[in-house]
């Protein structure tokens, strides 16, 4: 699996589309960030971006050759370089950025990296996002 | 609001985290795993009913440092989960900073995030940078 390390995706188009924030915060069920509106212009709660598949998990998963049975979410890292805005359109690239492997208790586990680039229509890099899926076999 | 080096941020503290809630997480991710859903799959994984998503602890953790300094300051957060949610549990976040860097305009806070379920035992871990400008 090693060798798919810098497998960069083709971009996509992502729409923050506040149906889908609105749908994040209602989710969680806590009180939302005062700041926050579901209407355009408004900000975007950072865990936006950890919770919404912005670019389709079907083209990862078959890369990855990923069984959804075995697989856990292990966490993320983001990067806010520049304001995000509700109804903004972002570009979405995603890039294996590390696979590594281990034997654990339960059994032998494969960690993925995935960074996944959100730029302006500018190229302007807004957010990065890295985000850790663990498979056990 | 200016935060120092050991203030804590108010706690999140959720809802339970029942069945419906996981379903409806899975359904708005648009999330086709049955891991959350279904006994029969999660027993597949050695699990001992369906779990939470790992998303509502990455999520909790940011939203305790977010609602706290606001959305715009947060610069980097970084959520590992370090144990699975089940369903009835309800979490609470603790957030303290542990870091102040001066920065160009303001400083640089350092705030550590943990997640924990009733029982205690700690489901999230993560670290936020956030801007503080300058007084």
């Amino acid at each position: 699996m090693a060798r798919q390390v810098g497998h960069r995706f083709p971009a996509r188009e992502f729409t923050v589309d506040p149906v889908r924030v609105e749908e994040y915060v209602m989710a969680l069920g806590v009180e939302p960030e005062p700041e926050y509106r579901a209407e355009f212009g408004a900000v975007v709660p950072p865990g936006f971006f950890m919770y919404v598949t912005t670019y389709g998990a079907g083209p990862v998963h078959d890369m990855l050759d990923f069984d959804m049975f075995r697989t856990v979410y292990g966490g993320s890292e983001i990067e806010y370089r520049q304001p995000v805005r509700v109804g903004d359109r972002l570009s979405v690239t995603p890039e294996i950025s590390g696979v590594s492997e281990k034997d654990g208790k339960s059994g032998h586990l494969t960690f993925v990296e995935l960074t996944t680039e959100y730029a302006r229509e500018d190229g302007t890099v807004v957010i990065v996002e890295r985000s850790n899926t663990v498979q056990r076999s | 609001m200016s935060l120092r080096v050991g203030d804590e941020l108010p706690e999140v503290l959720t809802p339970a985290i029942d069945r419906l809630r996981i379903a409806y997480m899975a359904v708005s991710m648009r999330d086709p795993n049955l891991v959350h859903v279904e006994d029969s799959y999660a027993a597949k994984s050695g699990l001992p009913s369906v779990i939470a998503h790992g998303t509502f602890v990455t999520s909790y953790a940011g939203a305790a440092v977010s609602r706290a300094v606001g959305v715009d300051a947060v610069r980097r957060i970084r959520v590992d989960v370090t144990a699975p949610v089940f369903p009835g549990d309800v979490l609470r976040t603790q957030a303290v900073v542990t870091g102040a860097d001066p920065a160009a305009d303001g400083q640089l806070l350092t705030i550590d995030v943990t997640v924990t379920n009733q029982d205690g035992v700690r489901v999230g871990r993560g670290t936020a940078t956030v801007e503080q400008p300058a007084a």
